[in-house]
């Protein structure tokens, strides 16, 4: 809860230290300032709520498994803005603001993780999306920029109508907004007595959910948005926003529907099959490795979407807190090292292992984490979330599907492997990178490592 | 039931798909036929916008000076802002301390907004 | 806690020749290999004596909330037979590299140490989980190595190798998934998965044995998934087609023998027809394959499909006398020592001449003449001559396959019976090109082997002569699979 409030003030005082502050060094430390302080903040919170879970009204339930959720979304973030912080507010002028709009984001996201309304909810949702629209085209200069903005905000709009379309019915079948009231889950007991009003309800929350952690065929705004967004904040909006989207997701259709998991379920099934196919075939052929993680983002999204598919497993709940973790160090790994570079084409990295070896050793162990590669922790998320669907025992073609696509996805993330390592060229720098750079991506991937060798230590 | 079942067969909906049939089939070639008959005569005053008999002037997507937007946004967020002190106007007694307390966050928050906005610059008509 | 060092010692020394720059590289290397050697063969005196048998196991819990443990056993010939080979091939590369030694050594010695460490991995893992990843780690060194070091080609050739394997081992992945939700106390470890995967119904094993065995054999390669392996071992570096021939190849064998065939039993019976068909398929079109090819190391290659797939064949034998898949492991063992040996000499030639090309070659013997001992004694042991080290093995082989409960035995052994001849003949036919015929002009100026190479050379003809002397040595490992 305290989180909550927090990531807000130091939102606003973000925005303060943006007028009052002169240089963009004290800025950056406030912000760095703020993380490290919502990171204690959430620690403190786990300790708080372990012994027993907190109903603020029944507007929101903050047990032991959200505020562990919080803890680990907030280490990421952390690891995101150490990394990128001078890159964020290299990107325009208003750079305090920047900041301020990534804290509000972290407002929403808690949000996410601890709605139990399903208004919450979408004040959650909306909270987490419209800095993310400014965000996007905070890059005034660039059209590139600009048309990310208004495709990510149109689409956006377009979803949260389907999301409020979802609700309302979901209401008039109900009577309830509160999903832990006796009235909403009655409605969803058993299939049976659910009505139809429910039923479509639950569709356009699915679709609107889908739009938001892009999941084909509701992907069509994601390249454009990440690869016109600034640099510096595709990876935010690639994984911690997408992994919280997840998480208000999966405590939705878990807790709430999933006992009417027929209804849905080959819904979500014919999802996860496009989404593959599309995100992984199409990554194949990009030639810009921002689009193309664009790309990889939406078949990652293929994989944590297993994790919904298999309904009441805990292993699926460990395997989204895994996979949450494992995928955002990962691609803000590999983001860290494209924003260094100058060119975003594969043959922009040729020799980029002989020039900058540590650059390069850290991106190639954040893909064989995002191939799932044993060893690094993209294999046990990849693990987790498949076994849980193989435990259910039916659907075992999916998998096999799955696996299949990821041994296509090998294909290009080995392909800047190859790159880095096995060709010869100049590998043009942007920005040179600094020793603490270089610290923080070594201590990055150390983390996916050991993550490849006890998994547990995510689980709380 | 014997009845109802004889009549919800395929074929029994004949009559109904033979009906829309002609239906759109009429309302097509109404329509084309007056396009195609109908004499025309085209104008430069007939083709124009009709707007209240004036003559028109200009284009009307002109460019206009983004400071107008921002200060119709800034007024609709102060706006609605204000709007959530009638509940409490109404409520003021039964609310009590609590309520004050409530209210002097919200306006404290709703001031720090001002400051910025202010301190921002937005708000200057002069560059 | 011994069997934990064969591991990490390779390990280890791998990260630390990283860190620890080009001048200690070989030194270091050359020094945690004959370590990891002499632990291998401490564990083998223990093994023999039966004595320290905890010493021979490692038992940690790992994840536990899946029921994966980190066990680690050395409880058979078998895994015996392959740390043995394991240990001894990395050393006797190394060894036989010093005079050409590749670009940025650091790099080149670290990841073969990391790759050693996934396979001795692979051999003792006694837990479903751990051995996938031991499977997988191996192979990402491997991947590496081959397409830094080698022939201008290796690049695509290389990932053409890790995707099919990389296939191969995700489906096998999602085999060993379904039948650990078959454990009733879900459980990765080996016996678990023996005693569930005997109990499933026979319509699911025939199916859980293609998904396991599609990844084995691309692995080993059997004839049809063998379209990665002549390129990949003709565009590796010599010392990495090593690795790759003599003991990654065994890890498919290695795996059908553990991880199969116990498991799976119903299916693989089921299927033992369609798999000996592949395998007699594969030696014989091999074979042919290897007497039409002018360059050596695709003719090698050949040669070791056509080997394997008769390894294979009489592990899937099912002899009641057992014979077969006995003779299997003793070939492992010895087919590792006899493609070391050839590949070291190959890697002579190819840096003395500057080609592979058989066409170019000859006459080798008048000036080389410890060269041609070594090829001509090797290249025998190769085609199973007796009193070789290959003989003994082969003959327990074919006599496996002779007596196989398949109905068609006899088809199969005969046909298998010609692929030993056709072996001869491809083999004895490149000793011809390379080492008799008339000089020309590159071959004028080839160097004997230098005192290094003859040494290594001599240790290896040493172990083929006393196992086809004494063979007994490796039948007491096998005699209780």
């Amino acid at each position: 809860m305290n989180a909550i409030v927090l990531s807000g003030i130091w939102g606003v005082v973000m925005m303060f230290a943006g007028l009052f502050l002169k240089s963009s060094k004290q800025i950056q430390w406030t912000a760095l300032l703020g993380i490290i302080a919502l990171l204690v903040v959430s620690i403190l919170d786990y300790q708080a709520h372990s012994v027993q879970a907190q109903t603020y009204f029944g507007m929101m339930t903050i047990d032991v498994y959200t505020s562990w959720f919080s803890i680990l979304i907030t280490a990421c973030c952390a690891m995101y803005l150490l990394i990128f912080h001078k890159d964020i507010a290299a990107v325009g002028k208003n750079e305090a603001e920047y900041f301020a709009l990534i804290f509000f984001v972290m407002c929403g996201v808690y949000l996410l993780a601890s709605y139990s309304n399903l208004l919450i909810l979408f004040l959650g949702i909306e909270i987490l999306s419209i800095p993310q629209y400014i965000l996007a085209g905070s890059d005034k200069e660039n059209i590139k920029s600009n048309e990310a903005s208004l495709k990510y905000f149109l689409m956006g709009a377009f979803s949260t109508g389907l999301l409020l379309m979802g609700m309302t019915l979901i209401y008039g079948a109900t009577g309830s907004f509160d999903i832990t009231s006796e009235k909403f889950v009655g409605q969803f007991e058993q299939l049976s007595s659910m009505s139809s009003l429910s039923f479509v309800g639950i569709l356009l929350l699915l679709i609107s959910f889908g739009f938001k952690v892009s999941a084909a065929p509701l992907h069509l705004w994601t390249p454009d948005v990440y690869d016109g967004s600034p640099t510096a904040f595709t990876p935010f909006m690639a994984t911690i926003v997408k992994v919280s989207v997840f998480v208000a997701f999966i405590r939705l259709f878990h807790f709430s529907f999933g006992n009417v998991s027929d209804a849905w379920q080959i819904a979500i099934a014919s999802m996860i099959v496009l989404t593959l196919i599309i995100g992984n075939v199409t990554a194949v052929y990009q030639q810009s490795l921002k689009r193309m993680m664009a790309y990889s983002s939406i078949a990652q999204a293929g994989f944590m979407l297993f994790s919904i598919f298999a309904v009441n497993s805990t292993l699926a709940y460990k395997g989204i807190l895994l996979y949450s973790v494992v995928y955002s160090l990962a691609s803000i790994g590999v983001f860290a090292v494209i924003i260094k570079m100058k060119d975003y084409t594969y043959d922009g990295f040729n020799g980029l292992a002989k020039k900058q070896p540590v650059l390069a050793f850290t991106a190639t162990v954040c893909l064989l984490s995002l191939v799932g590669i044993p060893l690094t922790g993209g294999f046990f998320a990849k693990y987790f979330v498949l076994s849980a669907v193989v435990e259910q025992g039916k659907y075992i073609w999916i998998v096999v599907f799955a696996v299949l696509m990821a041994a296509i996805s090998a294909y290009y993330y080995f392909r800047v492997i190859r790159s880095m390592y096995f060709k010869t060229g100049e590998a043009a720098m942007h920005t040179e990178p600094t020793t603490w750079d270089k610290t923080l991506l070594i201590l990055n991937a150390m983390i996916i490592l050991l993550l490849g060798v006890l998994p547990s230590l995510v689980f709380g | 039931m014997i009845l109802l079942e004889a009549f919800s067969t395929p074929v029994n909906y004949f009559p109904i798909l033979i009906q829309l049939v002609l239906a759109i089939g009429f309302v097509i070639v109404m329509m084309g036929a007056t396009h195609l008959l109908g004499p025309k005569r085209k104008t430069t005053d007939k083709l124009e916008n009709f707007e209240c008999g004036i003559e028109q002037e200009g284009n009307a997507r002109q460019p206009l000076a983004v400071k107008y937007f921002l200060v119709a946004i800034l007024f609709v967020l102060f706006d609605v802002e204000v709007i959530f002190f009638y509940p409490y106007a109404i409520n003021f007694r039964e609310l009590g301390w609590n309520g004050f307390i409530a209210v002097v966050m919200f306006v404290a928050f709703f001031i720090l907004g001002f400051t910025y906005i202010i301190k921002k610059g937005a708000l200057n008509w002069e560059d | 806690m011994l069997i934990l060092l064969l591991i990490l010692v390779p390990f280890i020394g791998g990260l630390a020749s990283f860190l620890f720059g080009e001048k200690m590289a070989y030194a270091w290397a050359v020094f945690t290999s004959l370590l990891t050697l002499a632990i291998a063969g401490t564990a083998y005196y223990f093994y023999s004596q039966a004595t320290h048998t905890t010493d021979l196991s490692f038992d940690c819990p790992w994840i536990e909330s899946i029921g994966s443990t980190f066990s680690l056993s050395m409880s058979d010939g078998l895994s015996v037979l392959m740390i043995g080979l394991t240990g001894l091939l990395f050393p006797c590369v190394f060894i036989s590299m010093q005079n050409k030694q590749p670009e940025r050594k650091h790099v080149f010695y670290g990841l073969m140490l990391l790759a050693q460490a996934g396979l001795i991995g692979v051999f003792l893992a006694k837990d479903a989980l751990l051995f996938y990843l031991f499977w997988e780690v191996a192979l990402i060194p491997v991947y590496f190595l081959s397409s830094m070091y080698g022939g201008p080609n290796r690049i695509p050739v290389t990932f053409k190798f890790f995707v099919y394997t990389f296939v191969g081992s995700l489906v096998m992945l999602v085999a060993l998934l379904i039948i650990y939700n078959h454990t009733p106390v879900h459980s990765f470890s080996w016996d678990a998965f023996v005693s569930v995967g005997r109990s499933l119904p026979e319509a699911d094993q025939s199916w859980l044995f293609w998904m396991l065995f599609i990844a084995f054999a691309i692995k080993m390669p059997v004839f049809p998934f063998h379209t990665w392996q002549p390129d990949a071992y003709e565009q590796s570096a010599t010392p990495v087609t090593v690795v790759l021939s003599a003991i990654m190849v065994k890890m498919g064998l290695f795996a059908v023998v553990r991880w199969l065939l116990p498991i799976i039993p119903l299916g693989s019976i089921h299927w033992m027809n369609v798999v000996l068909l592949l395998c007699i398929i594969g030696v014989v079109y091999a074979s042919c394959m290897a007497m039409v090819q002018t360059n050596i190391k695709r003719l090698i290659a050949y040669s070791s499909i056509a080997h394997i797939g008769l390894m294979c064949a009489a592990i899937f034998s099912y002899s009641n006398n057992l014979l077969g898949v006995q003779g299997a492991y003793i070939q492992m063992f010895n087919h590792g020592i006899n493609i070391m040996g050839l590949w070291i000499l190959v890697s002579i030639v190819e840096n003395r001449l500057g080609t592979q090309d058989l066409r170019e070659m000859g006459g080798i013997a008048k000036i080389a003449p410890r060269f041609t001992i070594a090829l001509v004694l090797i290249s025998l042991a190769n085609i199973a001559l007796p009193l070789t080290n290959g003989f003994v093995g082969e003959f327990m082989m074919l006599n496996g396959l002779f007596n196989s409960i398949s109905t068609y035995r006899m088809v199969f052994t005969i046909i298998a019976g010609l692929g030993v001849i056709l072996s001869a003949v491809y083999t004895l036919g490149m000793i011809q090109k390379v080492a008799y015929g008339e000089l020309n002009e590159k071959t004028a100026s080839m160097k004997d082997l230098t005192m290094n190479e003859w040494i290594i050379l001599l240790v290896i003809m040493g172990i083929i002569l006393f196992l086809g002397f004494y063979p007994n040595a490796l039948m007491l490992l096998v005699d209780t699979p």
